[in-house]
């Protein structure tokens, strides 16, 4: 199998949620081709791709989430490889991602994470039930850009707001992108409650924090 | 049936797995295998399902999914399961009928064939956010509307200045608070009997449902309290707790579930048969005496899209032709309380689960996301439309449901806002202001002369 056919499989295979043919793809390659080039011309091509189908309304969360859990995979074949050779793959942006305290529905969350991820997202789960300290917590610790919080109930959605008060009380408040979303969130709640943003659905929450971390970083 | 307390153990016995396990090696791969064999596809012709035989199909794709995947508990990380021969005996043994309220306002519901003559179960309500001052004015307010059977009562998110929080003591004030508004409003428009069948929905937990549920705060036996899954076919101990007390109080139990159309369950097709198994999790697990469902799709939270429409219809048919059981479905429109749009969108809607074989339940104007969103107008209009369609078929429903949606669709991405309660109607007089008066003047006249229905303005 010749390279540029190997990385034509690796790319349909993540599509098709194929994690056998993705690792056969690979493992084709993997001695000879340069690892990062491996995961941005292989297999990003199909999780991208994917991404795109999900965005117009053509594939659903199944799909979606196949592919994500076949790029893991594949990512952990490489991973040995791109950490021998001293490489990274190159983020959009970091960010911590829970359901807020009391709160243990995670749909919402997760279909957001898993297309996060297929737009170059680093993305730490944090579950369910997250307490504002933990928030804040595993955001200083992963370095993240982005605090992104659900909640499905409207006697949850309060703790949204006390996550941004942490923040606040402990000075840390600009120093993170504060998402939040789930059923009874809109934008008023967002901005009374002092978040950077909000959208109905996972495709516009991903292109809100695509915007607020290119303000950011072009200092907008 | 399999009996409760064999419930229980299989949820602390059953097999064991992380709940990402079950999203993607369990759920998925069994809906899939279940769409495929029953050969269930939209043919994206018509928008209520005329194909008995696919209704048929659906109730068994769902029956199967539901032995290979069964409900998954979120605290222990086991997975109930039921062979198919329980699942069946289940659907033999569970009520067809549930009876609510008391005295004069006592009434029964009951599972309703698709095409049918009899009158489509009409409840009213919205157990959605609404501010403390005007929470009892607005249970009034559904409680005059003279065709409603019964309602549900508001959420109550605040108590004075201090907004409450879910498994706080706040939570449990808040919950009695909206029992006791309940009852009294019930009161007020002269019909102390009325069930509410909503209850708690100012509680996520469920030690603030049981605590605000005792009968001295107000609720009765003959109520209804919902008992919500987590996305998809997953609960905890929470929800069976308010299930061991409800079904020991002997309590009437309303089986609710909202799947999302591009979450787990994928396409309409699979949207069909996952709010098809919810039905049978209900009566197994929950215990329901009565079933709500309220399916949206996942980019533009609501239910008014075609996809959603028909998953609706058919798995409508496929419970109404299969369980017969107590059924109603309530369904979300994009535009706000108070627009021409927000009417349009709750007509299609309304339309589609009458003649499917669906109770129905005003259309939540603004995705249910506004606090104070929900008008009694919007009430009164699902009452009156389902007593002026009383035997409309699935094929005039089609017929008209054409002509509805291209008022509207376009406009789903970007549906208007429209206004609060408060903005367009007037609680002293429980009647819509002038503005609102006009518009929903026009558009009865619109029904009238478009497509024949008439109905008495509000």
């Amino acid at each position: 199998m010749g390279t540029q056919e190997a990385f034509t499989k690796m790319s349909e295979a993540v599509e098709n949620g194929d994690t056998e043919a993705l690792l056969s793809a690979i493992e084709n390659v993997i001695d000879s081709e340069d690892p990062l080039t491996i995961i941005q011309k292989g297999m990003m091509p199909g999780l991208k791709h994917i991404g795109e189908l999900f965005g117009k309304g053509e594939i659903f969360l199944p799909e979606m989430l196949m592919a994500a859990e076949a790029f893991q995979d594949g990512m952990n074949l490489i991973e040995p490889k791109l950490n021998a050779a001293g490489k990274k793959v190159e983020k959009t942006a970091t960010v911590v991602f829970g359901t807020v305290l009391t709160d243990i529905h995670e749909i919402g969350k997760n279909i957001v994470i898993t297309l996060m991820k297929t737009h170059g997202f680093e993305v730490y789960d944090l579950g369910a039930n997250v307490s504002p300290t933990t928030f804040v917590k595993r955001a200083e610790a992963t370095g993240a850009d982005i605090i992104a919080m659900s909640s499905l109930m409207t006697t949850t959605m309060t703790y949204q707001k006390d996550v941004i008060d942490y923040l606040k009380e402990k000075g840390l408040r600009d120093k993170y992108i504060v998402l939040v979303g789930g059923g009874p969130v809109n934008a008023e709640w967002a901005e009374q409650i002092g978040a950077d943003g909000t959208s109905d659905s996972a495709v516009g929450a991903v292109q809100i924090a695509e915007r607020l971390i290119a303000n950011k970083r072009g200092g907008k | 049936m399999v009996n409760f307390i064999d419930v229980l153990d299989r949820a602390a016995t059953g097999p064991m797995m992380m709940q990402k396990e079950f999203d993607v090696k369990v759920f998925i791969p069994a809906l899939r295998k279940v769409l495929k064999k029953y050969d269930i596809k939209w043919d994206k012709k018509d928008v209520v399902n005329t194909d008995d035989t696919l209704a048929d199909r659906v109730f068994e794709a769902a029956v199967e999914f539901y032995a290979e995947c069964g409900t998954y508990i979120t605290d222990t990380e086991r997975i109930i399961k039921f062979t198919k021969s329980e699942i069946l005996e289940a659907v033999e043994d569970a009520p067809k009928e549930t009876y609510f309220g008391e005295g004069p306002d006592r009434c029964v519901m009951r599972g309703r064939l698709p095409d049918s003559d009899e009158l489509a179960y009409c409840h009213v309500g919205s157990g959605t956010n609404t501010t403390e001052e005007i929470a009892l004015r607005l249970v009034e307010a559904y409680a005059r509307i003279s065709k409603a059977k019964t309602i549900s009562i508001p959420i109550i998110n605040t108590l004075g200045h201090i907004r409450t929080a879910a498994g706080a003591p706040t939570e449990i004030f808040a919950g009695i608070r909206a029992m006791q508004y309940g009852r009294e409003g019930c009161r007020r428009a002269g019909r102390p009997g009325l069930g509410i069948i909503d209850h708690v929905s100012s509680c996520a937990s469920g030690v603030s449902s049981i605590a605000a549920s005792a009968p001295q705060f107000g609720a009765r036996t003959s109520d209804g309290w919902l008992v919500a899954p987590f996305a998809e076919l997953k609960t905890d101990y929470s929800s069976l707790n308010q299930t061991a007390y409800l079904t020991a109080w002997g309590a009437n139990i309303g089986q609710e579930a909202g799947p999302l159309l591009g979450g787990y369950a994928g396409g309409a097709d699979g949207l069909a048969v996952v709010n098809t198994a919810y039905s049978l999790h209900g009566i197994l697990v929950i215990r329901a005496t009565y079933h709500l469902i309220y399916p949206i799709h996942m980019t533009y939270v609501c239910s008014s899209v075609p996809e959603v429409l028909w998953a609706t219809s058919l798995s409508t048919q496929a419970i109404a032709r299969n369980m017969r059981v107590p059924y109603y479905t309530l369904l979300y429109a994009a535009a706000g309380a108070a627009t021409k749009m927000y009417f349009y969108e709750a007509l299609a809607c309304l339309l589609m689960l009458i003649a499917s074989g669906s109770g129905i339940e005003d259309v939540h104007p603004g995705k249910a996301k506004i606090t104070n969103g929900c008008t009694p107008v919007d009430m009164d209009f699902t009452c009156q439309l389902g007593h002026a369609c009383k035997g409309l078929t699935r094929k005039e429903a089609n017929k008209l449901i054409d002509k509805i949606i291209p008022k509207y669709i376009d406009q789903i991405p970007n549906p208007p806002h429209g206004e609060t309660l408060t903005e367009c109607y007037d609680l002293d007089y429980f009647k819509p202001k002038p503005h609102f008066e006009k518009l929903y003047t026009e558009f009865v006249n619109e029904v009238k002369n478009e497509f024949g229905l008439e109905l008495i303005k509000y």
